[in-house]
């Protein structure tokens, strides 16, 4: 049942008395096991929220299928985080929330990165913009490098943040430094060291302009308003 | 008769010698205490970017320009309307009313000519584009 | 400074000798009326104290019966900062900054418990009280502070105001950060305003 009504036919109900395992699955699952097969490691239900696990190699082929398959249209990427889990054998796992407007489904997407090697997987950027700050939020805290962003740093923490990845089970929950060392850096920190005022100014509307004014602002034209 | 006016001049030396005292006395009074940082401009707390001093959009030129004629082409109108009843009348008023049969329409006329040629150049204006915002 | 040791503030003496004429005196009861039933706040709000700042500023507390209705988003016309609600190290140096750029006379209420102490916040990313970065003059504590509380702190502002005196001459001092590090406070005292204490102690989960 891929629209998401109800059996009657009518608006969307939420559904009530959800089973911890025993509810059916999203049937994108079963679609991606037939179309990628050993890739998809894992599939699970939990609380009726469909969760799939990808090894990370794929996870950009996979997505980037998720969303352009017309029967897949999973256009809409709400989260992108990460989960450090108490047990330190268990690897960090990504994970990406999908949906599906066209045809109400959720999916949650995750794979696992092994903590011994540096934490890479590939950035989403080009399939979904919203990836841009949602990939800098989980490097921010976990220190997951995305491959392919085009603006990695950081966005919660201050940029020169040295503390470490704050959300990681090996950070303290006070910081690493002395109240008075974070005191001091962050009074030092500069966020506008890193654009001149043309480029604020001009980087907001550049897309909508038509070329020949781009053409005469990359020439050094200053703009009237 | 600028003996009415004298009230005014009184305001006005009071308003004058007022104005001078509360400046001398905060002068004399106030102790600065100037900081670098205090002097800067203000922008919500971070340090302010680029100049203040922009160029700016011609269309606020245009608008002061066309308010300005079509302005004073309303002021040319009120004292024309004020005698009114004078010019639409051959002959000059009777007890404040226009005698029967005299009726001209010529104050109309002249004040309708005034409009036309004003709103030719309405027009050019309109159909040029300046009336656009964007 | 007020917390390393004994102020090197030069204060008023109480020596009869050099007692204050009664013009002196009565000047200074004016401009402190005038000052004190006049604040002009500057509301600093972040989070939940906002609100309630907000609360006491209508009707049903109002502040404008102290002469506070008057809110001044830009610090060139306030009296007085309320910080009200937590501040991240992201804002901090906004808050100093704006601090800095609010002229003579100038107080400060630190509204609530994030404001005066970090609050429930004992982490990596809140300031542990803006008293490490600029001079408090009425901490308000409560999570968050009822209107009452909020407008006894005011009271207690009020009540400062008034006790000021204009020969007394280090009152209406910038403070002066130093340079380098930018605190205004030695580093030994920001980082005992900041230890944990109470039930905090225990709640440390950093060696995991």
């Amino acid at each position: 049942m891929r629209t998401g009504a109800s059996a009657s036919g009518g608006e969307p109900t939420t559904q009530k008395n959800i089973s911890h395992r025993g509810e059916p699955a999203n049937p994108s699952a079963q679609a991606l096991q037939q179309k990628f097969g050993g890739s998809i490691k894992r599939v699970e239900v939990i609380w009726g929220e469909t969760v799939v696990y990808v090894d990370p190699s794929s996870v950009h082929d996979v997505i980037r299928w998720l969303k352009d398959d017309p029967s897949q249209r999973y256009d809409f990427l709400s989260d992108v985080t990460a989960v450090e889990y108490r047990d330190p054998e268990v690897p960090i796992e990504v994970v990406w929330h999908l949906r599906s407007l066209p045809f109400r489904q959720f999916l949650r997407v995750k794979s696992q990165l092994a903590k011994g090697k540096p934490l890479e997987i590939d950035s989403l950027y080009d399939i979904y913009r919203s990836a841009d700050w949602l990939e800098r939020e989980c490097y921010d805290m976990f220190g997951i490098r995305f491959r392919g962003h085009p603006d990695l740093r950081r966005i919660l923490m201050w940029e020169s943040y040295r503390e470490g990845f704050p959300l990681r089970k090996d950070f303290p929950l006070r910081g690493r430094f002395s109240r008075s060392e974070q005191l001091r850096q962050a009074l030092a920190q500069n966020p506008e060291a890193r654009y001149s005022m043309e480029e604020l100014s001009i980087a907001d509307a550049y897309a909508e302009l038509p070329q020949e004014m781009r053409d005469r602002l990359s020439k050094g034209e200053r703009t009237g308003e | 008769m600028f003996r009415a006016y004298f009230p005014v001049l009184m305001l006005f030396g009071f308003v004058a010698v007022n104005a001078a005292a509360i400046i001398v006395i905060s002068a004399l009074t106030i102790r600065a205490r100037p900081t670098p940082v205090k002097q800067q401009a203000y922008e919500s707390g971070v340090p302010a970017l680029g100049d203040a001093r922009e160029r700016f959009s011609i269309r606020f030129y245009l608008v002061a320009i066309l308010f300005i004629i079509f302005d004073i082409e309303t002021v040319f109108m009120i004292p024309w309307a004020v005698y009114y009843k004078q010019l639409s009348c051959f002959v000059p008023l009777v007890n404040n009313a226009c005698p029967v049969g005299n009726i001209s329409f010529f104050g109309l006329g002249e004040m309708l000519v005034f409009m036309i040629i004003l709103f030719v150049g309405f027009v050019y204006v309109w159909k040029k584009g300046a009336l656009q915002w964007d | 400074m007020g917390l390393s040791g004994p102020t090197e503030r030069r204060t008023v003496s109480y020596a009869p000798e050099s007692q204050e004429g009664w013009v002196a005196t009565r000047l200074d009861f004016l401009v402190n009326w005038a000052r004190a039933n006049s604040l002009w706040p500057m509301p600093f709000g972040t989070a939940c104290c906002a609100i309630e700042f907000m609360a006491t500023a209508a009707s049903d507390f109002d502040l404008a019966r102290f002469g506070m209705e008057r809110m001044s988003y830009s610090p060139r016309q306030a009296d007085v900062l309320i910080c009200a609600g937590r501040v991240p190290f992201k804002l901090a140096p906004i808050i100093r900054r704006i601090w800095q750029q609010m002229p003579q006379p100038k107080w400060c209420i630190s509204m609530g418990a994030c404001a005066s102490t970090g609050g429930m916040f004992d982490n990596y990313a809140v300031v542990q009280g803006i008293d490490t970065i600029i001079p408090v003059d009425v901490y308000v504590p409560g999570c968050p502070p009822r209107p009452e509380g909020l407008l006894y702190g005011i009271r207690m502002l009020q009540e400062k105001v008034k006790n000021e005196r204009a020969a007394d001459k280090g009152t209406r001092d910038e403070m002066e950060p130093d340079p380098t590090s930018q605190l205004y406070i030695p580093p030994s005292v920001i980082d005992e305003l900041g230890e944990p204490f109470g039930n905090s102690v225990n709640q440390t989960r950093s060696g995991l």
